[in-house]
Order: structure tokens, then sequence, then C-alpha cells
């Protein structure tokens, strides 16, 4: 393993002390019926009671989320109010990035050396998204009102275009075969599987019983609801709503949590149940591309990423992503010439759903679970995020 | 007296045994002696102040204690700041709903209220004469001190007595009365004092449950209510458990919901005592008591440890196997350990300390009936598991040898005694419910009366822990809503074990003397030969409510005591579920009923085989036949579970009474278990509370 320079050396993730919800599809289980901000904190607090860690050990609390929640404005105190324990703490929200940008931030408040254990949680349900309502008195309409995730996704005030449009555009630009999207999609299916098979997912993801009010069982949030398995076929016969982008090929809209800490490195050995592992954070980019290529952006940021830390693809163990589209995976395969069969092997967002704030939370965990798995090395993280905006990390598991 | 299984606990106030009450047909002190004593003759009566008069536990005395003193016209002086919240105006509703408007009237009438500084009394109050001093005031030694020095000054013959839940009487100055929660109705008091006094005679004269107990920093009650409490928050802080579910999982394993409580009686101050009561037992004991930061938290914030009603609890908890079995660690470890501390120091009479539990703190079963059913083996083995959990607890205060005598009668009789003086033996039950351990222990006893060439014996409450007795433990029908042979081995023991009332004795007399014998506990009682009882006690079988069939021989033994004509009156009792007054039921469910000094006279001469006059009622050993298939004039039933009950009772009552004496008991049995195991239990009661405890 080629040697780079640690981005954040205070900072550690204690393997092991993290979990995800399941990604129930949107309208599809009992988190669409729940404060998700107060299932979150809950959760955390059932995740990390699992895993033997005391939540009186977290000193500060970092949440990301992008759709609006019940209370937001209380904020990080209130989920940790949630989670039983009174902490102070922030929200942060970067869109499709925010999973990744909040365990970043995590180690930050590490690294500035104002605590020795930081929570991220990170959540979001887009089931029953709330609908703002905008007094604009300049604008025509006077008062827009604004569906949170749909009229979003539809429209992207910079460009004008829908997020499915950038898609087609990009993959235009870099003249993608619909062939390959879908065996790309397939090929994701297929890994999705195969982890799940082989209870890999076990590890990462949490099930969770949902009650009501009334103190009795709602649902059980126990599978990634709504992913299909997909055949070629059927993935040939879907109707294409852009270039390359069919109900296969692109994600859909789930719910769900995700969290993990970060720590000292004194405070990872406390705290985690195999010491012996360390995860470090090496480094950190975003980049924006031309407007409405948003596909490609994540592969701008991961060259960019490797440049600033003298490492290539060929030093990484681990490779995984958020993809919306699979359109994402064949440019970063042209871009970085690196084969898309070799990522994102336990699965990925273009399989098991994108709730938003927690996704790249999740694709982090099962990216260091898989570098434990092969002994250690370099996991690369990354994804693109609303805006045309690209973000990459990569972290050492030694 | 001569001879006693174990020592009753009547004797630990002084008042001897219930065979001394029998015997001599009187109870061994009269109240209106005692008042006189307490406060002074008819005429020249002195006043009861009660200080923190508006707080929770004064309040609370305040009604408790003037409902009972206003018929003596002994004055209630109700003393507090001047702006201390209005909390005996609070207790007006409750008062009207138990003495009706006329008599919440009075009673109130009799309360004084009176303002103070702090510093110096009333000029008012020396015309009461005040005799005694309940003081209830915050949880400050220093205060309490000179606070009893302003009364001792001003009234130098006082008796004083402290509420407080934390502070022994060595400290203080001064006696203790500790009340438990709630305080306007629960009867128990722990009381410590050099010697039974009149106050505490008082007390139990009056109806309420005086409990002697050793003068240590904070008293039974409180260890094991913090303690348990404790626990509960202990195990939070290492497994992130919320208060809420942890409760249900405490619940489930011994009884109590410790958290929502405290939050019943007000967070703030009930953690605050908490707090106190543990801070000082961490001062003297050691890490076993230590209180967690939430609680340091909670006593000065007031926060509720449960969650508010917009963030009721959305994700649940369970605990499979191990980690199951690490819960009980956490809990019974520190519980078990708590109690070898109390055991080491003699804290109070076995009996008291097991009641208190069930009594006080939501216990299904006390604390040393819970220890003595694990054993002693399994519960140093447990005690050893927190200890690896929690390893500061190991620093002290654990004491294995305390559970050392679990074969002794202190041990083995917990609810049940038994006493003889070489002619008659006296059965004495000191639980209200009937359990398994009842059972167990009644048997023991009548095998010791046995031994001891016993012929004759009376049955009874014991005068003290139970003032009534109310039928069977429902929580032991738990394991019967899904095993027939569960429910087959409750209705077949307990009726055997009835039997033997009937059988093993020359004559076997039931006294009841409390407010109400009903269920399992009357149909316990009716296998004596004769049941004599107290005018006004009510006797019924509410099984139909809940719904069961009475399964200890109710639905015939009864009917083969009584005369044809009188079955219907027995079958409405059972297929309504109302009570009947002892004093109506005379000839046909009871041989005597009279007010208690009668009573007890007569109970006795019918154990001495003296000329009681009383005609013994045979039981029919035969077939009985003509039993009516229908009662006119029932009541339309409460609801479908009812009407089924109804049914599956008079199928018993036919096939019961059609069978004879001897096969008669299985029969019943067999029809009573498969109720209990049948949907309309399940979705009854019985259900509804196994469901809530149980179905975590």
């Amino acid at each position: 393993m080629s040697k780079a320079a640690e981005m954040l050396p205070r900072a550690r993730i204690p393997y092991g002390t993290w979990g995800s919800s399941y990604f129930p599809a949107w309208q599809t289980s009992a988190l669409a019926e729940v404060n998700i901000g107060q299932f979150a904190g809950e959760s955390m607090n059932r995740i990390m009671g699992l895993r033997k860690v005391p939540t009186s050990e977290i000193e500060y609390l970092v949440i990301g989320s992008t759709i609006p929640w019940h209370w937001k404005f209380w904020n990080a105190p209130l989920v940790a109010s949630c989670m039983g324990h009174r902490v102070p703490g922030y929200h942060v929200e970067q869109a499709c990035a925010t999973g990744l940008q909040a365990a970043l931030l995590g180690g930050a408040e590490i690294q500035a050396g104002a605590h020795d254990v930081v929570g991220v949680l990170t959540f979001d349900r887009t089931s029953d998204s709330p609908v703002g309502v905008f007094p604009e008195r300049r604008a025509h309409e006077r008062t827009q009102a604004i569906a949170d995730v749909w009229d979003n996704f539809g429209f992207d005030p910079a460009t004008g275009n829908a997020m499915i449009t950038a898609a087609g555009i990009t993959a235009r630009k870099y003249k993608v075969d619909r062939r390959e999207t879908d065996d790309v999609a397939y090929h994701r299916h297929q890994q999705y599987f195969k982890a799940k098979e082989s209870c890999f997912l076990n590890r990462v993801l949490v099930p969770l019983d949902v009650l009501n009010v009334q103190g009795r069982p709602l649902g059980r949030i126990d599978d990634d609801l709504g992913v299909r398995k997909l055949t070629h076929g059927g993935l040939r016969a879907m109707r294409e709503l852009d270039t390359c982008v069919t109900s296969g090929t692109q994600t859909h809209a789930s719910d769900g949590m995700a969290c993990l800490l970060i720590t000292s490195k004194e405070k990872a050995q406390e705290l985690s149940p195999r010491p012996e592992i360390d995860i470090q954070f090496v480094g950190k980019t975003e980049t924006r591309t031309q407007p409405s290529l948003m596909p490609e952006a994540p592969a701008f940021a991961v060259q960019k990423l490797l440049d600033r830390i003298g490492l290539t693809m060929a030093d990484m163990a681990v490779v995984k992503n958020h993809n919306p589209f699979a359109v994402n995976d064949v440019i970063f395969s042209q871009l970085l010439s690196y084969d898309w069969r070799k990522m994102n092997n336990s699965g990925c967002p273009l399989v098991w759903g994108h709730p938003q704030g927690p996704t790249l939370t999740r694709v982090l965990i099962e990216a260091l679970e898989e570098a434990v798995d092969l002994g250690g090395g370099y996991a690369l993280v990354f994804g693109c995020a609303a805006g045309d905006v690209g973000i990459a990390s990569v972290l050492k598991v030694s | 007296m001569a001879t006693a299984l174990r020592e009753t606990t009547l004797q630990t106030m002084g008042l001897g045994s219930v065979s001394d009450i029998l015997q001599r047909g009187q109870l061994p002190v009269s109240q209106d002696d005692l008042v006189d004593r307490v406060f002074g003759n008819s005429g020249a009566r002195g006043s009861l102040v009660i200080s923190g008069a508006n707080g929770i536990v004064g309040a609370g005395k305040t009604m408790q204690l003037g409902s009972r003193l206003q018929p003596f016209d002994v004055k209630v002086v109700a003393l507090d700041f001047p702006g201390a919240p209005d909390g005996i105006g609070q207790q007006y509703p409750g008062l009207i709903q138990a003495f009706g408007r006329e008599g919440a009237d009075r009673i109130m009438r009799n309360i004084i209220r009176m303002n103070y500084d702090g510093k110096h009394l009333p000029a008012e109050l020396k015309d009461l004469k005040p005799r005694f001093l309940l003081e209830a005031i915050p949880e400050i030694l220093e205060v309490k001190k000179a606070h009893y020095k302003i009364f001792r000054d001003a009234f130098p013959k006082i008796e004083i007595r402290s509420v407080t839940s934390g502070f022994p009487s060595s400290e203080l100055g001064v006696g203790i009365a500790h009340p438990a929660f709630p305080h306007q109705i629960n009867k128990v008091w722990e009381v410590v004092e050099p010697e039974p006094s009149a106050i505490t005679q008082l007390l139990w004269a009056m109806g309420l449950i005086p409990v002697p107990v050793s003068d240590h920093w904070s008293f039974i009650l409180d260890v094991l209510f913090c303690g348990v409490t404790l626990a509960g928050a202990r195990y939070h802080l290492n497994n992130n458990m919320p208060y809420w579910k942890i409760d249900k999982f405490t619940r489930k394993l011994l009884g109590p919901n410790p958290f929502r409580a405290h939050d019943a009686i007000g967070t703030k101050g009930a953690t605050f005592l908490t707090w106190s009561c543990l801070h000082h037992l961490n001062q003297r004991y050691g890490e076993l008591f230590r209180p967690t930061p939430d609680m340091e938290e909670r006593k000065e914030t007031g926060q509720a440890w449960y969650p508010p009603n917009h963030f009721r609890p959305l994700v649940d908890w369970s605990l499979d196997g191990d980690d199951y079995h690490e819960f009980r660690a956490w809990v019974l470890g520190p519980l078990f350990q708590m109690t070898s501390l109390m055991l080491h120091e003699k804290r109070g009479h076995l009996s008291h300390l097991n009641a208190i539990g069930e009594l006080c703190a939501q216990f299904r079963r006390g604390i040393v009936a819970v220890i003595r059913d694990y054993g002693p083996e399994t519960v140093v083995q447990t005690v050893e598991a927190y200890h690896r959990l929690f390893p500061a607890a190991a620093g002290g205060a654990w004491y294995p040898n305390a559970f050392d005598d679990m074969g002794k009668p202190e041990w083995q009789q917990l609810y049940v005694n038994a006493e003889h003086n070489g002619n008659i033996g006296v059965i004495t039950i000191s639980r209200e419910s009937y359990s398994w351990e009842v059972d167990r222990e009644l048997n023991r006893a009548i095998d010791w009366l046995k031994r001891e060439r016993i012929d004759r014996v009376v049955v009874t409450g014991d005068f003290h822990l139970s003032t009534q007795m109310v039928g069977a433990d429902t929580s032991e029908f738990f394991p019967t809503l899904k095993s027939f042979d569960e429910g087959y081995k409750i209705t077949s023991g307990w009726s055997a074990t009835g039997r033997r009332l009937h059988d093993e004795f020359d004559t076997s007399v039931a006294f009841v003397n409390g407010k109400r014998c009903l269920g399992g506990m009357l149909e316990l009682l009716a296998h004596c030969h004769y049941l004599v009882s107290v005018d006004d006690a009510q006797l019924g079988w509410p099984e139909v409510t809940l719904p069961v069939v009475p399964g200890m021989e109710g639905c015939h033994w009864p009917l083969r005591k009584a005369r044809p004509e009188d079955w219907p009156r027995l079958l409405h009792m059972l297929l309504t579920g109302r009570s009947v007054r002892a004093g109506d039921a005379v000839g046909w469910l009871v041989d005597y009923a009279g007010p208690l000094e009668q009573a007890l006279r007569v109970a006795w001469k019918a154990a001495n085989g003296a000329d009681h006059g009383l005609p013994l009622r045979n039981v029919e050993a035969d077939a009985l036949r003509g039993v009516p298939t229908d009662v006119r004039d029932l009541p339309d039933p409460d609801g479908p579970g009812m009407e089924i009950a109804r049914g599956a009772i008079m199928q018993c009552v036919q096939a019961a009474a059609a069978s004879n004496l001897a096969n008669a008991l299985t029969v019943q049995a067999k029809l009573a278990a498969e109720f209990l195991a049948s949907a309309a239990c399940r979705e009854g009661m019985v259900g509804a509370e196994h469901a809530r405890t149980m179905a975590v």
C-alpha cells in the first residue's frame, strides 16, 4: 500500500461503531409515517446499544439531512435528546453529498481538538416530503409551493433542467451505450444480492421495529423494500426516460438513517470491538462541473483527489460510490480507466435506493466493512450531488 | 400462646399474636385508649401537627390521619410556609370520592391550616395543645434538627416523628414514621423507635400498617425502590436502552416500573428523594449505591424520565437470549446485593422486608420471596455476574452469607404463619392474594401443625399486613393462558390444599376479619368446617367479571354445604360476581357473622369445640340433584367475555355437582383450567394484564 499523508491525523473511525437502517423505498414502510429526526435519534441510540457503545460517550453530534422535518429548527440537540443524551451539535446539508460531508465534518471536529467522540447521524424521509410555501412578491406567481423532493428533482433552478435530464445530457456527451448502462444495472443488482446472501449486509444494516403512538408495532424496517431482481431482458425492455436512463438504471427515493462515530485515536481503541483496526481519513475534495453534467463530476473529484494525495486507482482496495444513474459508473470507468465491475462490490444506491442524507453514510460504512474483509487498504468513497457537484474521499484501513 | 412456626409480625409492635387475639376475644389495644394516650383524654385533647403539610407526603398524610382522627375530635394542624402551593386543597376531590361531600367537609373542618416562617411558630398553635408532630419538611438534616428544636422549645413534651426517607433516627434525634406512596391511601409506615410506642400502636389500631425497622440510613422501601431505579439507570448508562423500555422489562421481571413512578409522583421531587437516599447510602456503603449522572441532572432540572407525549417512543427495543440474561444481572444483581446488606444488618422481620416490596414498590412478589425462589447459589451467582458488569459494586456491602438461613421458617414462611397452644392451631395468611407461594407455605403450615398433633385450627388473616383477602393473584394465571397443564396444576393443586383444611382437621374454622374476602380466598376458607366473619365483610366470587371460572371448588363446594333453596343465591353470586355482606349470608355461606369481638369469641369457641351453638353444615358427598340450570333475574352481562364465562361457570357447576365429592375436584379443576386456556380468558383482564406485563 502506498503511503499518503493523513488529512485529519487526530481523527479515527472506530471499527464497528456504526450502523444503518435498511432503506425501504418511499411510501412502502412505517418510515413513511414517522418524524424522521426522532426515528434517527432513537435508532442511533439503539444501534450504539447493539454495538455496546454507551451514548453517554458521545460529546457532540453532527446531523445531516436534506428534507425538512418536523421541529428541524431544534437541530442536532433535539435529535440528541431523542437519542437519550443531551449534547450540542449542528446540522449539515449538501444534497446527496451530505452523508459523506457530515462524516468529514465530524472528523474536523476531532481534528480541531474540540471533542474526542463525535456522533455522525444522517437521515431523510422522502415519503410525504413537506411542501414549502414561499411568498416571493417579485415573482409573477407571487407565492410558490414546492414539494421538497419531487419539485427539486425536477428542476435545477441554476440550469432549468431536471436531474434526469442532466443524466441524459451527460450520457450523450460521453456517447454512453444504453446496453452498457443496462449491464451496469444488472451487475450492480447481482452484487447487492450476493452481498445480502453472504450476510455481509447484516454487519451494516440493523432491523428496527417502529411503534405507533399507542406503543404497538407499526412495522419492522428489515429490508430494502423496492429492490427487485432484474434480468437482462427486463432491463433491455424498459422504456428510456432520457438517454440511457430507465427505471432500472436509476435509483429510487427511499427513507432511512445511518450513523457512525468519529473519535480520537485513543477513544477509537477504547470503543471499537476490534481496536486493532485503525481507520483514518486520507483526503477529500469536491469539484463542480459544467451545467447539467452532474454524472461526470464525481470522476473529476476523484481524479483531483488522487492527484492531491499522490495515489492512483491501483492503490484503491475498495471503490464505492453514490450512483443515482448507471451512467455515472460508465463515465467514471471511461475517465479513470477503471473497470466498473471492480467497484461497488456489496451494492450501491443505484440498487438499494436513495434517501438522500444517509446515502453516502451507508456507502462509507459498507466500504469500510469491505476494506476490513480485505485485510485493509485504501477505500475510495465518492458521489455526485445536486448542483453538478462531485465529492470524493479516501480513507485508510489498516 | 406457646409455640409458633416463626415470630408473628404483631410481636414486632408489642401486640402479641393472632392466637392471643382469638383467645382473648379482643384486639390487644383499643383505638380509644391509644388516642387518649397519644393526644390526651376527651375534653382535653391535644392536636396533631403536620409540618410541610402542603407537600406530597404532608398533604397525603393530613388526609389519611385527619380522616381517622376526626371522629375522636383530634385537631390536625397543617403547618407550612405561606407561599407553599396548596397541596391540601388538591386532596379535596379525592376525599369527597372516599367519604362523600359531607364526610369530606367534616374532615376538612377538622384541619386547621397555619403558616409559619420556619423560625417562629404561630402563637395560636399553643391553644391547640400540640401533642404529636409529624414532620414532613425537606430532606435537609440541619433544617430538620432546627425544626425539632423550635417545637421542643415551645412544647417540651411533644412526640415527634419524621417521615424522612433517608436519615436514621440516631442522626435526627427523633423517631421515624416513614410512609409509602401514594400517601393518601398507602397504609404502610416504616417506623423506627427503641420500643414499640403508643403512636405506632395507634397507627395499627386505626387500620394502618406500621412496620418496625432498624435504625439505618434509608429504610427498606427506599433501598428497594431507589435500588431498582438505580439498577435501571445503570443499565441505561451502559446499554442505552431508554428508560421507558427498561421499565417494561423491569415490570416483566419483578413488577415495578420505577421511572414511570418517578414521573407520576413528580420527577423533580421524586428524583431528588431517590438521589438523596442513594447519595447517603453511597457515602456509607460505597459504589453499589452511587447515583448515576442522569439522576444528578434530573433532580436539578426535573426533566421527566419518559419522553414527552409528542415524542412517544418510536423505536422499540428487544432483549433476547444473552442480552436478557445480562439485563437480569444488571437489575437483580444489585437488588440481591442490597438485600444481603439489609439482611446482614437485620433491618426488619423477613415478612416485613418482603411485604414492603409488594405493598409499596409494585413488586409482584417481595424481594425475599424472589430470592428464596432462585435459591442461594443462583442469587450469589447473579450478584457475581453483576460484579463482572460493574466491578465497583464488588467493593463492599456484599454479604453472601446472609442467604445461608434460607431453609429456616423465617425464610420459608413469609406469607403464612402457624401458631398453637397445644390444642388449637392458628394459621395466619399475611398476603391479600393467593399464589403458589402462599399455597406452598400453607401446606407447610398444615404439615407443621399435624406434626405438632394439632387437630383443631383457625385460618385467618394476620391482623397486620393483610387487611383484606382479595382472591387469587391473577399473575399466577399468565402461564395458564397457553397451557391447560399449567392451569390444571393450579386448579387441582390449590383445591387439594383447601381440602386439607377440611379433611385433615377435626375442626377447622375460617375467620374473616377484614373488609372483604373474595374469589380464591373465599373458596379456600369455605373448605373449613365453619366460616365465621365480621358482619360487614363483603364476600363474593368476582371471577366471572375477569372472566375466569372459580377454580378452587367454588362451583360446587358451597352448594354441597347449603340447602337446595339457597342454591340460587350462591349461583347468583357466581354468575354476577356481586358480593354479599357477611351478615346477610349467615346460614347458607357463613356460619356466624357479628361484631369483631363477638365473632372472635365464636370462632375460638368453634375451634375449641366448646358450646358455640353453630350447626355444622355438612358437605354432601354424593352427587347433587336439582341444581338449577337457569338463574332468574340475572342482570345483562357487561360484555361477551362475561356471557361466555357465565356459560362456562354454569357448565362447571352442573358437572361438578353431578359428580360425587371424590370426583368433583377433578371435574371442576379440568373445566376451570380449560377456561383459563380459552380465548375468552386471553381476551379478558387476565390476558390484557399478561400482554401489558409480559409481552414486552
